[in-house]
């Protein structure tokens, strides 16, 4: 395990310059990819290092990015067009080594065979430079001996190093990782952040030297998972079925504006369930287990919830996963105005076969879904849709024309 | 409290209330057993709030003396110690003694243990049942009724209505059905009454409960009285009394479940079927669903196959005494199928077949007091 070389590489303004790339004109210009101005994710996705030296930030509202920045051009996301270019980076990679496994969008870990720290550093600028001749992409490449210490050592590391490289391992962890605060470490969220400063634990080094049975005994497994964060423990393999094994299946959205009613939540779980059945069903699975999820705001509070239940049986029916999450979002629901809405089924199961009831045949259900699935197949997702999607609550309608919520 | 009492006796009623005892009950004086002595004999009490089993050990039963009371009284001694020491002791006679401060001594032969006891004031009365409800049926009868029906009981807590036996009573008719909502299980019988029109509806017992129960029951002609109220039902035997809570909840309705059409009959002989699926079943195990297909042929026989993807396939032919209706393929968990067709006594067995995704029903052909109905699995 001493011996492991991961690379986490990621790539630089993605979005950005895949679109610079589309376009070459613009390459010397400030370029920012954004959603749709008018409703809310308006935002931006990604600027690229010439729009970034003006000041424009990341998930800023393009009318602040244009402040700053009056003359920058503002395109529209074509999300189909990262997700292959993603793919072909991944599969460039397994000239390396099979273990290649794609994390996000634009970052991917690569686990190498054993050598020298010099020899590790001497191949990471190999495969920076070619993936920008060969693709066109900047990468950054952080190095470690576990996933944490790669994923670690490029965010903090090899984005600020002139080389666009940066190793971390035990030896270095203590003088370089140590000193940063503890929002920084990988795994730590704003909540938890706050948990830890109220502990005086305020920098990696202090929560790595910090009593494990302490952490243990506040958190259980999870503490213990914080604290080998920490010092950079990591067993877990980069294995490239992690996103190829799916253990849920689920939908997201974020809503154009904050929803008050139930008459309005109510559309949109209806038009998530059907996403997730119908999704269910592509992949031959059954769930057992549905969960919601919600964000809700008011006052500048953010107040979500997050609550399962396991269903009697396994189902992919979308009237089933309606019914269960709508009871429990009625039940936890404290009447903030939502701002995201999220269901997923998990505990999945092949649906080679399905025991039938002997309490309710939803054989003509099936059949009904079945066709539905074979209209949207032939005319896109929108072909088919419940009566309450036309309402103004209803998303189903935009986001038949987007990728992760962004225009393909 | 001070008597001496026969060992085996002892041992015997012990092991009964034992049954009902949890050690994982939230009520810590109900991991004790309560001893309590009178002139009249010794009681003994366990109970998990969910079961509770009451014996009675008389002092003398006009053919032998059981227990010498030297001073009444009573106890609660920890079950987990209490009913591993009197097994082992090694005389005929037991020696029980409460000193102060609940202090216990047994004593057997040269062997003297000292138990720290429990306070009995603390144990829990158990329910003084409203006779109103009332029948009676041979133990052997409702040992079978429960053997035929408990196993098709649902384990999973998300219907927990789903977890018991329902019992449903009508003039002297006793029917018990249970279910998982993947095959049913149903058992008539006819009962006396004490009042003459029994009426039973809804009455729902945990299988756990009926498990227990079947552990108490003897292979005997000898009947038990069963009394049902609104939230409990006693089994009462001579010296014992079975408590068990009753499920809460509407039991769904199942008469209507059962089909009254067949479009394919078959009768064929129950081990004969039970030999194939178990050797089916090697395979379909691995495959960890169960599934079992089965097919008509001509000349009155079946096929039974089953398919692994890693390991294989196995096809088999049986052939049927009987034959009629329609050609079929169907698929079902064939471990339900075996789990039914072992508590069948009959030597034959009637299946009646409604459609590939409709439910079917198998029945011995001996008598018509017993039906099991399952829905089939669908296969793509």
């Amino acid at each position: 395990m001493e011996n492991r070389i991961i690379f986490l590489i990621d790539m630089q303004s993605f979005y950005a310059n895949l679109e610079k790339l589309a376009h070459p004109l613009l390459t010397d210009k400030p370029v920012v990819v954004a959603g749709d101005p008018s409703i809310r994710s308006g935002v931006i996705l990604a600027a690229c290092p010439t729009a970034k030296s003006y000041g424009i930030q990341t998930a800023e509202p393009i009318w602040q990015a244009q402040n700053k920045c009056p003359h920058v051009h503002i395109l529209k996301p074509h999300m189909q067009f990262y997700v292959n270019v993603s793919v072909t980076i991944s599969s460039f990679l397994e000239q390396y080594s099979a273990a290649v496994e794609p994390y996000s969008i634009d970052e991917v870990f690569l686990e190498l065979p054993a050598m020298e720290q010099g020899k590790a550093e001497q191949l990471a600028q190999h495969i920076k430079q070619r993936l920008l001749r060969e693709i066109g992409v900047q990468a950054r490449i952080g190095i470690g001996t576990t996933k944490v210490y790669a994923k670690m050592a490029c965010d903090h590391f090899a984005k600020e190093s002139r080389t666009g490289t940066a190793v971390l391992n035990d030896a270095n962890a203590a003088e370089l990782l140590w000193p940063l605060p503890i929002g920084r470490l990988f795994s730590v969220g704003n909540r938890m952040e706050t948990h830890l400063l109220n502990m005086g634990i305020r920098t990696i080094g202090q929560l790595a030297r910090h009593p494990l049975y302490d952490l243990k005994k506040r958190w259980g497994i999870n503490g213990e998972l914080l604290w080998q964060t920490a010092r950079g423990y990591d067993t877990s393999p980069v294995s490239p079925s992690t996103h190829q094994k799916r253990k849920s299946i689920g939908h997201h959205m974020t809503l154009p504006r904050d929803y008050y009613h139930w008459s309005e939540i109510k559309v949109v779980l209806r038009e998530l369930s059907e996403e997730v059945s119908r999704r269910s069903r592509q992949h031959t699975s059954l769930g057992q287990v549905v969960s919601i999820g919600a964000v809700g705001q008011e006052y500048g509070f953010k107040r979500s919830f997050h609550r399962q239940q396991r269903l009697f049986e396994p189902t992919n029916s979308g009237r089933v996963i309606f019914e269960t999450a709508s009871a429990l979002f009625k039940e936890y629901w404290d009447g903030t105005p939502i701002r995201s809405l999220g269901i997923s089924l998990s505990s999945l199961q092949p649906a080679h076969y399905k025991q039938l009831s002997l309490f309710d045949t939803d054989e003509d259900l099936d059949s009904l879904y079945h066709t539905i699935d074979q209209l949207k197949d032939k005319y896109g997702m929108d072909a088919v849709l419940h009566a309450s999607s036309l309402s103004p609550a209803g998303q189903a309608m935009i986001r038949a024309k987007k990728i992760g919520g962004h225009y393909k | 409290m001070h008597f001496t009492i026969q060992r085996d006796a002892f041992v015997h009623s012990v092991q009964h209330v034992n049954k009902a005892v949890s050690s994982r009950t939230t009520i810590p004086i109900l991991t004790g057993i309560k001893i309590e002595a009178t002139n009249y004999g010794v009681t003994l009490t366990g109970s998990d709030s969910d079961i509770s089993i009451e014996t009675f050990i008389p002092a003398s039963d006009g053919e032998k003396e059981y227990v010498t009371i030297k001073e009444e009284g009573s106890i609660v001694l920890q079950a987990r110690f209490f009913a591993e020491i009197v097994k082992k002791l090694p005389g005929e006679e037991i020696e029980v003694a409460v000193q102060d401060q609940f202090a216990t001594t047994l004593r057997s032969g040269s062997v003297v243990f000292n138990l720290n006891g429990l306070d009995p004031e603390e144990y829990p009365r158990l329910p003084q049942l409203d006779e109103d409800n009332h029948f009676q049926m041979p133990q052997n009868l409702l040992k079978d009724m429960v053997r035929q029906t408990v196993f098709a009981v649902s384990t999973q807590e998300t219907r927990p209505v789903l977890t018991g036996v329902n019992l449903e009573g009508e003039e002297s008719e006793l029917i018990c059905t249970a279910t998982d909502s993947h095959r049913l299980a149903m058992r008539k019988a006819s009962v006396e009454t004490k009042t003459g029109a029994m009426s039973l509806s809804n009455v729902v017992i945990p299988g756990k409960s009926l498990n227990e129960l079947n552990k108490v029951l003897e292979d005997s002609t000898e009947l038990v009285d069963i009394i049902v109220t609104e939230s409990q039902v006693l089994f009462k035997f001579e010296n014992l009394l079975f408590f068990s809570r009753l499920l809460d909840g509407k039991y769904p309705v199942t008469k209507n479940m059962i089909p009254d059409h067949a479009k394919t009959e078959l009768v064929l002989r129950t081990k004969e079927l039970l030999s194939s699926l178990e050797r089916a079943l090697l395979l379909s195990r691995e495959a960890k669903n169960n599934v079992i297909n089965l097919k008509t042929m001509n000349n009155s026989e079946i096929e039974v196959s089953s398919v692994s993807a890693e390991v294989g396939k196995v096809t088999e032919k049986i052939s049927c005494d009987t034959m009629e209706g329609e050609e079929l393929r169907i698929s079902f968990n064939g471990k339900n199928i075996m789990d039914a067709l072992k508590v069948i006594d009959s030597e034959t067995i009637k299946i009646r077949f409604t459609g590939a995704m409709s439910p079917f029903t198998v029945q011995p052909t001996d008598h018509d007091q017993m039906l099991h109905l399952f829905s089939p699995v669908r296969t793509y």
